[in-house]
């Protein structure tokens, strides 16, 4: 226990005011009609790439017609074990510096943002979302939420180390306010949209 | 903070030596406040939003004490070390100890104004500690060898073509080029290199939740995950008023703050720290640095709600023709200018003053402070506290003499429209500011009381 604590602590209890109440939180409704295509609309605002796809047939098809395979090119996700990042081909994560593409699964996305809901619950590095040149998220359809409120509500008080709202490619600004896309992230952002039965994609 | 002695007066006039800059200057920032506006309005419960936030804070701000209490509980038992520090120079002292303990003498520190606060980069320099700053906007002012010029956007101050000339040399791009592009391009690679060898990242905090004791860092350039998801090493600095009580409030807070910022719907990253990864150290420094010294100012406390967004910068008249450079405080604009006095009345004495009260900054305020009334409280507790400078303070006493006795008052009314009749210069000359880029109205015949009485008066 440092004195500083102490200290600090009994500074701000003795100048803190008497107790406010905590405001009762209000719900508010979407104020648009349909978060799928809110997202949809604001991802593509922000510099993202929004697909539909049906199946996993569709992902590769343009996987294969849009990036590089034949430079490193890794997923998490079950259904591409192609890409499969075999634990003990690097040992840090710096090694994965070279990476080209990472493909994710998202758990749901924000339909007045544009963010994705990603947690280190099935990400075998915490650096993975932000150390490759492309990213791209793989997400059900029917998991878009209407707002930051309703994603609070699901993530309820669940465990875990690290997670995060993305929301489209690294992107700065700093510049005069030019908006450059590719800052120290990746440069662009994939979400393919998957409309398959069932809901997310499993997690290798 | 600045090596000049020059007040916000002085520094603003240093600033509006380049009137194309001032223009370029105010009419971005003016731009980035219409983008806010436009994000705003398109959310039809903002208001909503802004009450409760203001709400929360105010509540956290009552119970402050127990909520740092918690979060400590809560951030040990998730594997973070915490550190408590009383001032910058513990601050300080916390991350030198460190850097020390790990043996490093590099250091990778994504945006935090604590930091600038406690002026950490020149002390670690002092100490033989190499500290780069990732994100763009604060690598250029570094590269520059000054502070950062406003808390969001840190080289605004700046046209790409200096850029161009600070990377030509510094980064080795073309001679001549100043394609935001092609520099941020250069940026990023020569960056990339700082993230893959650095093994201590310093990070600041925007949120930080009592309950489950874990923080939120907000970037669009994907630094500060960056930095802390590759160094063995990760320290978050972060002042105690950055505390909120839940995870669920964190939705209020993530909808206003760039919306207010820079008009996005949200940052690109919103990363949420709770446990270190697996052999990695994570330490929290919380930081009081005459916060609680504030709380206890009941007309100043709510200035802790601020989340630093900065539209109270972005829509300041002031801030916009004087830059933030005229601040000559870490963080400039409507609320460094509240928020300053706390740490130094003498040093800050100005800063109150450099406002036309106009009240826009409160008007925009995510989280409500009541800012421009603020200022104008600053001002009367700086005058009787007598760092108002002599000039100043004299024109006040004698102002507030001439108010409080009528017949006075009649006669100096009636000597100021004969001095600006007869001997304007007398008033119009070097040693009253007032004057510059203004003229005095024609001084009207009689005053407001005479003309009542001519007119009115008898009739009632």
């Amino acid at each position: 226990m440092s004195s500083s604590r102490d200290n600090i602590l009994k500074a701000v209890a003795a100048n803190q005011p008497e107790l406010l109440p905590l405001p009762q939180l209000p719900q508010f409704a979407a104020y648009f009609d349909i978060p799928l295509l809110k997202f949809r609309d604001v991802l593509e605002g922000i510099g993202a790439t929004v697909l539909s796809v049906s199946g996993y047939a569709d992902i590769r098809n343009h996987l294969a017609t849009h990036f590089d395979l034949t430079k490193p090119v890794y997923s998490t996700i079950a259904a591409l074990p192609e890409f499969a990042l075999r634990p003990g081909s690097y040992s840090r994560p710096q090694d994965l510096h070279n990476v080209e593409l990472i493909i994710l699964p998202a758990e749901f996305g924000v339909a007045e943002n544009g963010a994705v809901w990603i947690t280190d619950e099935a990400l075998p590095e915490r650096a993975l979302p932000f150390i490759p040149e492309h990213l791209a998220v793989v997400i059900a359809e029917d998991a878009i939420l209407a707002n930051m409120h309703e994603a609070y509500l699901q993530i309820g008080q669940r465990d875990y180390g690290w997670a995060a709202f993305i929301a489209g490619p690294s992107k700065t600004a700093d510049i005069e306010q030019s908006l450059v896309l590719g800052a120290h992230g990746p440069r662009s952002m994939t979400v393919f949209l998957l409309k398959m039965s069932g809901s997310n994609p499993d997690p290798s | 903070m600045s090596k000049t002695a020059k007040d916000h007066a002085g520094l603003a006039a240093d600033f509006n030596k380049d009137p194309e800059r001032v223009s370029w200057h105010d009419e971005t920032l003016w731009w980035v406040r219409a983008k806010r506006d436009k994000a705003a309005q398109g959310i039809p419960e903002w208001e909503a939003l802004r009450e409760t936030a203001s709400g929360i804070k105010a509540h956290t701000l009552s119970n402050l004490s127990a909520y740092l209490e918690a979060f400590e509980k809560a951030a040990i038992a998730n594997g973070a070390i915490v550190h408590w520090a009383a001032d910058a120079a513990e601050h300080n002292e916390i991350v030198l100890s460190l850097l020390r303990k790990a043996k490093a003498d590099r250091m990778m520190k994504s945006k935090s104004m604590l930091t600038e606060e406690c002026h950490l980069n020149d002390f670690l320099k002092a100490r033989g500690v190499e500290t780069i700053d990732t994100d763009l906007g604060e690598r250029i002012v570094q590269l520059l060898d000054e502070p950062p010029s406003h808390i969001v956007l840190p080289a605004i101050h700046r046209k790409k073509e200096e850029i161009g000339v600070l990377f030509h040399k510094h980064l080795d791009t073309p001679e001549g080029s100043a394609d935001p592009q092609l520099l941020t391009h250069a940026a990023r690679l020569n960056l990339r290199d700082v993230f893959l060898t650095r093994n201590v990242a310093l990070t600041g905090v925007n949120f930080a939740i009592a309950e489950t004791g874990e923080f939120v860092v907000c970037t669009n350039e994907g630094n500060a995950d960056m930095g802390a998801h590759l160094a063995d090493i990760h320290i978050a600095a972060m002042g105690i008023e950055k505390l909120i009580p839940k995870r669920e409030h964190l939705g209020f807070f993530l909808r206003l703050l760039t919306r207010s910022a820079t008009g996005q719907p949200i940052t690109t990253y919103s990363s949420h720290f709770k446990k270190p990864r697996a052999g990695q150290e994570l330490h929290i420094i919380l930081v009081d640095n005459g916060r609680s010294v504030q709380l206890g100012r009941e007309d100043f406390r709510s200035s802790l709600k601020c989340i630093r967004c900065g539209a109270c910068m972005n829509t300041c008249p002031v801030y916009r023709r004087s830059g933030g450079h005229s601040y000559h405080t870490a963080v400039a604009g409507p609320i460094g200018s509240i928020l300053a006095p706390n740490l130094d009345m003498e040093k800050y004495a100005d800063l109150p003053f450099a406002s036309t009260l106009c009240g826009s900054c409160t008007n925009v305020c995510p989280v409500k402070i009541d800012i421009h009334e603020q200022l104008y409280k600053w001002r009367q507790v700086i005058v009787k506290n007598g760092y108002s400078g002599k000039l100043k303070t004299a024109s006040m006493k004698g102002m507030a003499f001439v108010l409080s006795k009528p017949r006075v008052f009649n006669f100096s009314g009636k000597a100021g429209r004969w001095v600006l009749k007869h001997a304007p210069f007398i008033v119009n000359n070097a040693l009253n500011p007032w004057y510059k880029q203004r003229d005095m109205p024609e001084p009207p015949a009689e005053s407001f009381h005479q003309w009542y009485s001519k007119n009115r008066g008898k009739r009632s």
